[in-house]
């Protein structure tokens, strides 16, 4: 082995461009997450010069900007990314980790689990606070563990294990409807956010534990990148490579689960960002590296996107679930037809 | 090269319920090339699996130079004995150089860098498996003999002493099963490494294995060189087949041409070939 063959030269060569390009792409998100959440902030009904904007953040008491920014769309803007950012990269990990992009954690029914979780806390135990977005983690593990333990035999399947999942999911959205329909002051935005998922009325108050969520499972996830990325060769050869598959599949899904949960518990299972967010990235990272921080970049970037849209560019005001859902569902359809045709992967 | 000792003892092992190993004993000759050879649902591939420690055995212990590979963290026996399973995934558009870049996995840990000694290991093994050329294709784009290069690849990047390959040749045309085994020869000839594989073919395992181990019912049959392995007797005993074993002119190793009911020349008939 000689250390100056041509080969190797060239093997690093492109292994550093495929590294640059990565993180070209990475700072690219970043730069259009960072821009639309500006433009959130000072571009709603009213305009907002980026200067008052700034001052409101400093906490600076601007008349007339200190409400519309500070109050409405600071909150709303930043609970869209973090909300964004955990949809994106709990969806993403799942599917890298079941090898196939329809089993998301909002077709498998563990966003509807958490949901479900919320509405029932909310509306028929009256709770409210952290309390709720415990309850929201416990049910959407619990729900992982019931679509994982259903669709069990001899190992889990990619596709059983999604067709278990859209059946739980499917019954759980009806428990939602039922709840809300049945619950004494029925309030539209709330029933919304339930089912499709919102970000109205959001408060700052409930950023600080979706972030903690964020960073604690997040982290752990971004740690396990190397072993997921060996997942995606199949368990056989995974194990082979000397990852402990079953204990390394554990631990993403509670980390995957508590993250998206948490979202859910603030958003409501904003339709098909966790869906969306790992194709997506997918296409635009190409061969070039992990997926995991460009889909959870994509992720926030469809919150914060889909709410504004919603918001200010369509006739009337939808929240940002009816407009990634309308994004999703076309997609969604193409996956299946995909899928039965070759078994897709992600 | 350090040389490893890997054997299975009383070794049982099989699926929720069903136990398809019994009590099984096989020591594999270091250094050398091993071939497993049976009958569909013997258990060849039930052992390739328990000797990698992708099924835990219900009773009895593989061993790697004496220490249960159950017991050994998982890094670690990733260092030493590597496995290429039957149907590995491709993950959509990845390139070989990525692919066999995996296969480095164990000797990293979790802050350490990439490093020289790494794209040293990955260029090594495309060289060895004539892959260079193909390093910056999409795997799914190559013929299955290419792609099969490449999986292999990904297991000599892993630079391990001992390799398992569950039937490494399946799939491939003629030219790419013997392409694959010339491969896996100059592996062990150049490195030493340990190969012990599962095959199909009587005639290619008898043709390419030093050591040839015959598995009937969950147990070793047979095991030695070729020579004494295929025999017509063996043959019959663990496939249920009558057969014709002669000399392979090219290799002087053993072949068999087995007998059906139908298409016999004038003159033959099946009693006269047993006695």
């Amino acid at each position: 082995m000689t250390a100056l063959s041509p080969t190797i030269d060239l093997l690093v060569e492109n292994r550093r461009r495929r590294a640059r390009r990565h993180v070209f792409v990475i700072a690219i998100l970043l730069a259009i997450m960072v821009a639309l959440f500006a433009v959130t902030l000072s571009l709603g009904q009213s305009f907002t010069p980026p200067g008052d904007v700034i001052r409101v953040l400093l906490g600076d008491d601007v008349p007339g900007a200190a409400f519309t920014v500070g109050k409405l769309r600071l909150p709303r803007s930043v609970l869209s990314v973090l909300a964004g950012l955990a949809f994106g990269l709990g969806g993403v990990t799942f599917q890298i980790m079941l090898r196939n992009p329809l089993a998301s954690p909002d077709i498998i029914g563990i966003t509807s689990g958490a949901s479900a979780a919320a509405v029932f806390a909310i509306v028929v135990l009256s709770l409210s606070g952290p309390i709720v977005s415990v309850l929201a983690v416990v049910a959407g593990l619990g729900v992982a563990l019931l679509v994982y333990a259903l669709s069990f035999r001899d190992g889990v399947a990619g596709t059983r294990l999604i067709l278990v999942g859209i059946g739980i999911s499917a019954m759980l959205e009806s428990i939602v409807g039922y709840i809300l329909s049945s619950a004494p002051a029925w309030n539209l935005q709330e029933a919304m956010r339930w089912l499709t998922g919102s970000v109205n009325g959001a408060q700052l108050g409930q950023a600080l534990p979706l972030l903690l969520a964020l960073v604690t499972f997040g982290g752990l996830l971004l740690v396990r990148t190397r072993e997921l990325e060996a997942l995606r060769l199949g368990d056989d050869t995974a194990a082979a490579l000397g990852v402990k598959v079953a204990r390394t599949r554990m631990l993403v899904i509670v980390a995957a689960v508590g993250m998206i949960a948490s979202a859910t518990a603030v958003t409501g299972p904003v339709a098909f960002v966790a869906f969306l967010s790992g194709p997506i990235a997918s296409r635009v990272v190409g061969r070039n590296g992990s997926l995991l921080i460009p889909a959870a970049l994509i992720g926030a970037i469809l919150v914060l996107g889909g709410d504004y849209v919603g918001q200010f560019l369509l006739p009337g005001r939808y929240p940002v679930g009816v407009v990634t859902g309308a994004l999703g569902a076309p997609y969604l359809i193409y996956q299946i037809v995909r899928a039965n045709r070759m078994g897709g992967s992600l | 090269m350090t040389i490893h000792s890997l054997t299975a003892s009383r070794l049982s092992a099989g699926y929720s319920d069903v136990e398809i190993l019994h009590a099984l004993d096989l020591a594999v000759p270091p250094g050398k090339i091993t071939a497993v050879v049976g009958a569909n649902a013997c258990g060849k591939s039930t052992l390739l699996r328990t000797m990698s420690r992708l099924i835990s055995p219900s009773q009895g212990h593989v061993l790697l130079d004496g220490k249960s590979i159950h017991r050994v963290p998982s890094r670690e026996l990733a260092r030493t004995l590597g496995l290429l399973p039957q149907s590995p995934i491709a993950p959509e558009g990845i390139t070989v150089a990525d692919l066999v870049s995996r296969g480095r996995h164990p000797h990293q840990s979790l802050f350490s860098r990439w490093t020289r000694k790494d794209d040293e290991a990955v260029e090594s093994a495309l060289t060895a498996t004539k892959t260079v050329e193909l390093a910056e294709r999409p795997v799914d784009e190559l013929s299955g003999g290419q792609r099969q290069r490449v999986w292999i690849a990904m297991a000599l990047a892993q630079q391990t002493d001992v390799l398992l390959l569950d039937e490494p040749t399946t799939f491939l045309d003629i030219n790419h099963q013997v392409e694959v085994l010339d491969l896996l020869t100059d592996l062990n000839h150049a490195r030493g490494t340990t190969v012990v594989m599962v095959l199909h073919d009587l005639n290619l395992a008898a043709r390419y294995a030093d050591y040839l181990v015959a598995i009937a019912e969950g147990r070793v049959h047979v095991a030695g060189a070729p020579e004494d392995v295929l025999t017509e007797e063996n043959v019959r005993q663990v496939f249920g087949l009558e057969s014709r074993v002669i000399t392979d002119p090219t290799s002087g190793r053993p072949i068999m041409l087995p007998i059906g009911r139908h298409r016999m020349a004038e003159g033959q008939d099946l009693k006269e070939n047993r006695s």
